[in-house]
């Protein structure tokens, strides 16, 4: 069935997405190894997120919205399963806008993430590891999460995501709306993270800081990718311009 | 006023504050499907009466299968049935007419909120017609030897045994199925679905099954309530709407969705019904209720715990 080596983890080959009739990407592919850490950058409205939400199967909503093209993750299609099978598979996304349980705890949300039959077993011990990994979580743990700051809430989704021991997590605008100090704070954590070998997607809108913490990169333009490389091999000049669509700079 | 005056006010407010209450756990026991229907789906369930009465029917079937048990037995049958009843019922009808099943159809949401009003509208004609062809026309009743014993608080305080005991029932069930929706992982699920059903299937949450146990935990509290009514009186098959009417009422008063809500919701309403009954005549015991419900409609529409 797979044609793609072992080490890729994610392969997405001429991806379009629709929302009813209008197409919101278009042939999209992108390939991701064990460890990478790909960072999708573009302007408002390129087709970010509907690259993130096709991936982890919130695309495939019959008359709503539809995929085509193919996804593959570990060698398995995944564009036609639904999300709960693609978190079982080992794809976790943390939502633009961060989308808490609200009314819930914080150790009720990161609890919520260890649903699957498989996570169970193991979820008291990932919630010891998250817990470490955001010590404030656990001197909150039994506060509502929709009385805690954009940070805290945003390590919450984090730590709710790590729950589920994902091999590949999908991160939606991680630094939006958020305090620089608290921006540094969560790639410092997201740095750990990478540390333990789970295989990263940034959509950011912070391009310096999108490309210091990746090993690859993609740039978004109008629903298609129109620009790939490696942080430090392709010139800024190059990145900014098809950031905002001057020229037509393509590499491999 | 003399002091015999006095007592004897007192010994009827009480009266009607005890028995109220009471019957007001009662009004809990009949409200907590509806109330969770509603909270976990937005799935306002108009054959909730109904399968009150298909439970009591159902209770009435098997102890008379089964002379000589207890009548509390039936339940250890009806409960799980009613619950597999209200899983697949859910599973297989009411997941494919909600909101998000009318907008992954492409439709309108107009119709995802009318498509349950009018299939769980016809699910209660069916049931009821179903029920007269079954145990027909005549009025049933749960055999049992406590519908007349009360438990004497004083001289001239007293309380119905049974009703005590279903005030006690509901608010067990209403503490058990509050630690449940909060220390198990479907309940966890229950709750999340019931936030955003998008991100619940995000963490592997098939919204499909957690809205069918949410509804089989319906049934099964509305199987408990409908003993209680074949305990309490006598019932025919087109009995179900009038109690769907009370919950409805009950659930409005506590918050929609409200679990804690339904049971206060349910104590205040028979209070104020039975106090009116008391000092206005039994013609007023309903009219008190819904002025109730009105006055706390227009105070607090968003009903007094609303989340």
């Amino acid at each position: 069935m797979s044609t793609s080596a072992p080490e890729t983890v994610l392969r997405v080959a001429s991806l379009s997405a629709y929302y009813g009739e209008l197409r919101a990407i278009y042939d999209c592919s992108l390939e991701l190894a064990r460890g990478d850490v790909l960072a999708v950058i573009g302007a408002n409205g390129a087709g970010k997120s509907t690259l993130l939400k096709s991936i982890v199967g919130l695309m495939n909503h019959g008359a709503r919205s539809h995929l085509r093209g193919l996804v593959e993750f570990e060698g398995r299609r995944i564009d036609k399963l639904g999300p709960e099978e693609i978190v079982d598979a080992g794809i976790a996304l943390v939502p633009e806008g961060r989308r808490l349980f609200d009314r819930m705890s914080v150790e009720d949300n990161l609890l919520a993430g260890a649903y699957l039959a498989r996570c169970r077993p193991q979820a008291a011990q990932r919630l010891a590891e998250v817990f470490e990994l955001f010590p404030r979580l656990r001197e909150r743990r039994r506060q509502t999460v929709s009385e805690m700051s954009g940070g805290e809430q945003q390590m919450v989704a984090i730590g709710r995501a790590l729950m589920s021991g994902p091999k590949l997590i999908l991160f939606d605008e991680l630094s939006l709306g958020l305090a620089p100090v608290m921006v540094d704070e969560i790639y410092r954590k997201l740095a750990q993270i990478i540390e333990r070998g789970v295989s990263c997607v940034i959509v950011e809108q912070d391009l310096k800081r999108a490309l210091a913490s990746s090993t690859r990169f993609c740039v978004m333009l109008e629903g298609s990718i129109v620009l790939e490389g490696r942080p430090g091999e392709v010139p800024m000049e190059a990145i900014t311009a098809a950031y905002f669509g001057a020229g037509e700079a393509r590499q491999a | 006023m003399s002091n015999d005056d006095l007592y004897w006010l007192g010994v009827e407010i009480a009266n009607g504050v005890l028995s109220g209450a009471v019957l007001g756990g009662s009004y809990a026991l009949i409200s907590v499907g509806l109330a969770l229907n509603f909270g976990v789906m937005r799935l306002v369930n108009l054959s909730h009466g109904d399968w009150l009465i298909v439970a009591a029917y159902l209770c009435v079937a098997l102890l008379t299968m089964i002379p000589g048990v207890a009548p509390f037995w039936a339940l250890a049958v009806v409960v799980p049935l009613m619950f597999g009843v209200g899983y697949l019922v859910q599973r297989v009808l009411l997941n494919h007419v909600s909101v998000q099943a009318a907008e992954r159809r492409g439709m309108s949401p107009l119709y995802g909120l009318m498509l349950p009003l009018l299939v769980t509208f016809g699910l209660s004609i069916v049931l009821s017609q179903g029920m007269l062809l079954v145990f027909s026309s005549d009025a049933a009743t749960i055999r049992n030897e406590l519908s007349y014993s009360a438990i004497r608080l004083s001289a001239d305080l007293s309380l119905s045994t049974l009703r005590f005991g279903f005030f006690c029932a509901a608010a067990v069930l209403l503490a058990a199925l509050a630690l449940w929706m909060r220390s198990t992982h479907i309940g966890r699920a229950i709750r999340a679905a019931s936030d955003d059903a998008e991100v619940a299937a995000l963490m592997g949450m098939r919204t499909s099954h957690v809205y069918g146990v949410a509804s089989g935990v319906a049934l099964a509290s509305a199987s408990i309530a409908g003993f209680m009514v074949g305990m309490t009186r006598s019932f025919q098959p087109f009995d179900g709407p009038p109690f769907l009417l009370t919950a409805f009422g009950v659930v409005v008063l506590g918050g929609l969705g409200s679990l804690w809500g339904s049971f206060v919701g349910g104590v205040l309403l028979g209070v104020v019904q039975v106090l009116a009954g008391t000092y206005a005549g039994p013609a007023a015991q309903q009219v008190a209720g819904y002025l109730l419900i009105l006055f706390v409609l227009a105070v607090r529409p968003q009903g007094l715990f609303a989340r």
